[in-house]
C-alpha cells in the first residue's frame, strides 16, 4: 500500500483538533482542546510538566482514542484508525524519551521507517523478484540520503547499532526514521531535551530546514522557551489539560495566564509589590 | 621473480606463520586420514577401481567417494593458504595449537570412538570446561587478548603482493608437508605388509601431485583472502555510499567510525585478522566441508563407523525434522519475539494432514472406494506444501486471540493451544481414529528409490532443511523480517513507524507454523503412522529449549541447538538405562550406588531432571546460546550505561489501567 494520496485540501487546516478530551478513569488528561495547524507552519505546544502535551501527540497518532472530540487530517477524521494507518495518512512522530530499535543499526532503523512506502510482502521476501531487489536497493539509497540530511556523520556510522550512538545522534536517527515515512505532518516531542546550547542551536536549524527544504508541517512540543519563541509561527499553551493561550510568540510571552502557569500564581502581584 | 622467490619464505615471520598453521592443520587432517578413514576410503576406492581388493564398490559409489575426497583435501589445502595469508600474527602459536586441539582434534577423537551423536554431546561438556579453564589460566597469567582492528590495516600494492605470496606458500608447503607425512605413513604400512604394492605406486603419484595442487590452490586462497582486505583506494572493497552532498563515504571511513563492540564484529570479516580461524572467510571453508560431509555421508558412513549405516541414517532423519521445527519456531520467538509455548500443535496438524490424505483414512471418512496407493504416494510432494499451508492457516487462526497479549499472557494462551490441539485430534476419532491413530501412512513415491531404507529419507530431510534455511535467511533480510525485529524491539515504536502489528504478528505465526508442516508431513511418512501420543506439551518446551540454547534469532544457532538438544535429550539421556545395564560402563556402578539409597531408581526416572539441570547450567553460563546472533550477545552483555532507557509514554500519574489505554 502506498501513502494514501489525498488531494490538496484547499484552504482548510492540515490538522484540526475539535474539542478533544481524553479521560483516564476519573482524571482528565486533556480537556476540550482545540488546535489547528496549517500547511508549512511550525506550531509549538508548550506548557508545564503534566499539562497533557504528549497525550495530545498520542491522541493525534491514535495510540489513544479520544474520550470525546474529533481529530481531522485534511478534513478526514483520524479517530478510530490504528497507529500504522495514521502513518500511511501522512503523520510521523518522534518520542520524548527516544524509542529507537536498539539492536538494529542506524540504517536498519531508517529502513523500518520506510515500511509504509515499500510494497514487498512475504512472497516477495522469499522469491526476491527483480522489483523487490530494486525496491530494497532504492530504499537503502533513500535511507542514506535521509541520514545525509544531518551531514555526513550519520552516513558514516550507518552500520553502527543505535544503542552505541550519542544522545544527539540518537535523536537525529529518530527524526530520520520519521522522515522515512514521507509524512506531511511531523510531530516532534521535545527534540532538544537533554541537549546543550550548541546542540540545541543545531536542532533549531534543522527543524527550520525540515520545513523549508522538505516542505513539512511541524508540530512540536518544547520546553525551552528560547527555542519555542525563536522558531514557532504560532504557539499553543496547555495547562492541566486545557488550552489556556494561543497566538504569536510575542503575544504568548506576555500573556498573564501563561506566566502564571509556569511561574505560579501571585507572581504578578509580587512584581507589582517590588516595583512599588 | 623466480619460482624460488615465491615459494621460499624469506622472512622469519613468514616462516613462523607457516610452521604455526601447517602444524596446526596437519594434526587434524592426519587424524582424519589415518585414524579415521580418509586413507581407508581412498585405498578401497582405488582398489575397487582396479578390480582387486576385498571390497567391491560400484562405480557410482567410487565416483561419489572420489568427489568427496577431492573436495575435502582441496578445501583443507586452500584453507591452509588462506589462514597463512590472513593471519595478522598477533596471536601466538601455542595458543592456536591448543585451540585446534580442543576444538577440532578432541571432537574428532570423541566422534571416532563414541559415534557422531554421543561424541558431539560430550563436546558440549568439554568445551565449556575448556573456556572456564582458559579464563582462569588467563587471569592467573594476567593475559588479556589484544583488541581487534586496532589499526585498520590498509594494504598497499606491495603488502597485497606479499599476502598473495604468503597464501601460495601456505598452500604449497602445507601440501608438501601432507605429502611427506602421508608417504612416510604409507611406507610404514607397506613395510608392515598392510599396503598392497599397487597402492604404493599411487602413493608416489600422490606425493608428486599434491605440491602442484598446493601451489594453485594457494593462489586461489590468496584471491579469496585479498577480497576481504581494505584497499588503499577509496571504496576499494566493494560498495561505497554517497551522502547527500554526493561525497563518497568509503567503507574504510565507515569502519573507522564504529564503536568497539561493532568493530569486534566487523574485524571477523576482514583480513589481516587476529583470529583467522574464526573469520568469516574461514567459515566459508568450514561450510564447504560440512556440506560435503553431510551430502556424502551415506556413502562414507560405512568407512567411518562400520556396520549399521541404516540405523544411524534413520536417527539423523529424526534429528533433521527437529532442526526444521526449531527453525520454524525461531521465526515466531526469535524474529518476532512472540513467546510461543504451543508449537507442537502445528507439528501435529502437519502430521495429520499427510496422515489423513496419504493413507486409507480419507477414503474411510468419506466412504469412498479405496484410491490407488501409488497415486496417493505421489501426492506426497504437493502435500508437503499442502501440509505446510494448512499448518500456516492454523498458525494464523491460533495467533488471532493472542494479538493484544504480551509476554507471559501470550505464552499461556499458546501453551493452552499446545494442549488443546492434540486432545482435539484424540477426540475427533471419526476423522483421526482417536487414540489408535492412523496406521499405514504411505511413504512418498519417487521413481527408482526404495523408501524402505533410511537413505532416501535422509536426503529428503536434507532438501527440506536446505529449503527452510534458505527461506529463513530470505525472510530475515526483508521488509517483513525487519518489521518482525522492530516489533520484538519496541512494539509501540514499530506501530508508530507504520507497521501493522496485527498483520505482521499473524504473518509471524503463519510463517512459523508453515515450516512445522514440512516436518509434520515428513514425520508421518517416515514413521508410517500418526498417533496423538506423538505430540505432547513437553515437546513444545523441547522445541523452545532448542531455540533458546542454540541462540534466539540466530539461524546457525538454532540448527546447532536443535542437534544439541536432540543428541542430549532424545538420544543420550534416553539411552542411559541401556548403557547402565552394561557392567563395563561406569554408569553401571553409578546406577547401583544410587539404587542403594533410592530403590527402584532408574536413569529414566530422572531424565527430565538431568535435562532441566543442564538447561539451567547453560542459561547461567551462556545465556545468549551456543551460536548467538550478534544482537542477542549485545543484548545480554552490553554495558548498562550503553542502553538507552525506553521511556514510557507520558504517564499520567494515578491513572489506572494506563497501558490498557494504548490501542495497538
Amino acid at each position: 500500500m502506498n501513502v494514501e494520496q489525498v488531494s490538496e485540501h484547499s484552504g482548510g487546516p492540515l490538522l484540526g483538533l475539535n474539542k478533544v478530551s481524553k479521560h483516564f478513569g476519573g482524571l482528565a488528561a486533556v480537556q476540550d482542546v482545540d488546535l489547528q495547524v496549517w500547511p508549512r507552519e511550525i506550531v509549538s505546544v508548550i506548557g508545564p510538566n503534566g499539562a497533557g502535551k504528549t497525550t495530545v501527540f498520542n491522541l493525534i497518532t491514535c495510540l489513544y482514542r479520544p474520550t470525546s472530540g474529533d481529530i481531522l487530517l485534511e478534513g478526514r477524521t483520524l479517530v478510530g484508525l490504528s497507529p500504522d494507518h495514521v502513518v500511511r495518512r501522512g503523520i510521523a512522530r518522534t518520542f520524548q524519551n527516544i524509542r529507537l530499535f536498539n539492536n538494529m543499526t542506524v540504517l536498519e532503523n531508517v529502513l523500518v521507517g520506510q515500511h509504509t512506502r515499500l510494497k514487498a510482502n512475504i512472497l516477495g521476501a522469499f522469491f526476491r523478484p527483480p522489483n523487490v531487489v530494486h525496491e530494497e536497493a532504492e530504499a537503502r539509497k533513500r535511507a542514506i540520503e535521509l541520514l545525509g540530511f544531518f551531514g555526513s556523520a550519520l552516513v558514516e556510522r550507518q552500520e553502527e547499532y543505535v544503542m552505541n550512538l550519542s544522545y544527539a545522534d540518537k535523536r537525529r536517527v529518530e527524526v530520520a526514521r520519521a522522515l522515512a515515512a514521507n509524512p506531511r505532518l511531523l510531530l516532534l516531542d521535545e527534540p532538544t531535551a537533554g541537549m546543550n546550547e550548541a546542540e540545541t542551536l543545531e536542532a533549531v536549524k534543522y527543524v527550520r530546514r525540515l520545513r523549508d527544504e522538505l516542505n513539512l508541517t511541524i508540530l512540536l512540543i518544547e520546553h525551552k522557551l528560547t527555542v519555542t519563541m525563536g522558531i514557532s509561527d504560532r504557539i499553543s499553551v496547555l495547562d492541566y489539560g486545557r488550552k489556556i493561550a494561543e497566538g504569536l510568540p510575542e503575544e504568548v510571552r506576555r500573556n498573564e495566564k501563561v506566566i502564571e502557569a509556569y511561574l505560579g500564581k501571585g507572581t504578578k502581584a509580587a512584581e507589582q509589590e517590588s516595583v512599588e | 621473480m623466480s619460482i624460488a622467490n615465491t615459494l621460499v619464505p624469506a622472512r622469519r615471520d613468514t616462516r613462523a606463520l607457516l610452521i604455526k598453521w601447517i602444524v596446526g592443520l596437519l594434526v587434524p587432517v592426519a587424524v582424519f586420514t589415518f585414524v579415521w578413514s580418509g586413507e581407508a576410503i581412498i585405498n578401497n576406492a582405488l582398489l575397487s577401481l582396479l578390480g582387486t581388493g576385498n571390497v567391491a564398490l560400484g562405480i557410482s559409489l567410487v565416483v561419489q567417494l572420489a568427489i568427496f575426497i577431492l573436495i575435502f583435501y582441496a578445501t583443507v589445502i586452500t584453507l591452509a593458504g588462506y589462514l597463512v595469508a590472513a593471519d595478522s600474527g598477533q596471536r601466538g602459536m601455542i595458543e592456536l595449537w591448543i585451540d585446534i586441539l580442543v576444538f577440532v582434534v578432541v571432537p574428532l577423537l570423541l566422534v571416532i570412538s563414541l559415534g557422531l551423536i554421543i561424541g558431539f554431546a560430550l563436546c558440549a561438556v568439554v568445551w565449556p570446561l575448556y573456556f572456564l579453564v582458559r579464563r582462569r589460566v588467563r587471569q592467573a597469567l594476567h593475559y588479556t587478548p589484544p583488541p581487534p582492528l586496532q589499526n585498520l590495516r590498509i594494504l598497499d600494492a606491495e603488502q597485497r603482493a606479499d599476502l598473495m605470496s604468503r597464501a601460495i606458500m601456505g598452500g604449497f608447503w602445507f601440501s608438501i608437508a601432507l605429502a611427506v607425512v602421508w608417504l612416510i605413513a604409507d611406507l610404514i604400512f607397506y613395510v608392515s605388509g598392510a599396503l598392497p604394492t599397487i597402492l604404493l605406486i599411487s602413493a608416489v603419484i600422490r606425493t608428486l601431485i599434491l605440491p602442484v595442487a598446493g601451489y594453485f590452490l594457494g593462489r586461489l586462497a590468496g584471491v579469496i583472502a585479498l577480497r576481504r582486505t581494505i584497499a588503499q583506494k577509496n571504496g576499494g572493497n566493494g560498495e561505497s555510499d554517497t551522502d547527500r552532498a554526493g561525497r563518497r563515504i568509503s567503507k574504510r571511513r565507515q569502519l573507522e567510525e564504529l564503536s568497539t563492540t561493532r568493530k569486534r564484529e566487523e574485524a571477523r570479516d576482514l583480513v589481516p585478522n587476529d583470529l583467522p580461524l574464526r573469520s568469516t572467510g574461514a567459515q566459508r571453508f568450514y561450510l564447504i566441508l560440512i556440506v560435503a560431509f553431510v551430502l556424502f555421508y551415506p556413502v562414507i558412513d560405512p568407512f567411518l563407523f562400520g556396520f549399521g549405516t541404516d540405523g544411524r541414517l534413520a536417527g539423523y532423519g529424526d534429528a533433521g525434522y527437529y532442526v526444521i521445527l526449531a527453525l520454524g519456531l525461531n521465526i515466531v520467538v526469535g524474529f518476532a519475539g512472540l513467546l510461543d509455548l504451543g508449537y507442537v500443535a502445528f507439528f501435529a496438524i502437519g502430521s495429520y494432514a499427510w496422515g489423513i490424505i496419504g493413507s486409507t483414512q480419507l477414503t474411510n471418512i468419506l466412504s469412498l472406494p479405496p484410491i490407488n496407493q501409488h497415486l496417493l504416494s505421489g501426492l506426497f510432494w504437493p502435500m508437503i506444501i499442502g501440509a505446510a499451508l494448512i499448518a500456516a492457516f492454523f498458525g494464523v487462526l491460533l495467533g488471532l486471540p493472542t494479538l493484544r497479549l504480551r509476554g507471559d499472557y501470550l505464552a499461556i494462551v499458546t501453551l493452552g493451544f499446545g494442549e488443546i490441539v492434540p486432545i482435539v485430534f484424540l477426540e475427533l476419532d471419526k476423522y483421526t481414529n482417536g487414540p489408535n491413530g492412523i496406521v499405514g501412512v504411505y511413504a512418498p513415491a519417487f521413481p527408482g528409490t526404495n523408501w524402505l531404507s533410511a537413505t532416501p529419507y535422509y536426503y529428503l530431510i536434507l532438501a527440506l532443511i536446505a529449503l527452510t534455511i534458505f527461506a529463513n535467511i530470505r525472510l530475515r533480510d526483508s521488509r517483513l523480517g525487519r518489521a518482525w525485529i522492530a516489533i520484538r524491539e519496541d512494539e509501540i515504536a514499530a506501530a508508530s513507524s507504520g507497521i501493522n502489528l496485527r498483520n505482521t504478528k499473524l504473518m509471524a505465526f503463519g510463517a512459523g507454523a508453515f515450516f512445522s508442516g514440512f516436518a509434520g508431513a515428513y514425520h508421518a511418512a517416515k514413521l508410517g503412522l500418526v498417533s496423538p501420543d506423538n505430540f505432547s506439551v513437553g515437546d513444545s518446551i523441547i522445541y523452545l529449549a532448542m531455540v533458546v540454547i542454540g541462540g534466539i534469532g540466530s539461524i546457525p544457532g538454532v540448527i546447532v541447538g536443535a542437534l544439541a538438544v536432540y543428541s542430549i535429550n532424545q538420544f543420550l539421556l534416553a539411552q542411559l538405562d541401556s548403557l547402565a545395564a552394561d557392567p563395563s560402563n561406569p554408569l553401571f556402578a553409578i546406577h547401583n550406588a544410587i539404587a542403594h539409597v533410592f530403590p527402584g531408581f532408574t536413569f529414566g526416572n530422572i531424565r527430565n531432571l538431568i535435562f532441566g539441570v543442564l538447561l539451567v547450567v547453560i542459561m547461567i553460563f551462556r545465556p545468549e546460546g551456543l551460536i548467538p546472533s550478534a544482537r542477542r550477545r549485545r543484548e545480554l552483555h552490553a554495558g548498562a550505561d550503553e542502553q538507552a532507557e525506553v521511556g514510557a509514554l507520558d504517564v499520567v500519574p494515578g491513572a489506572p489501567g494506563f497501558e490498557s489505554e494504548v490501542r495497538i
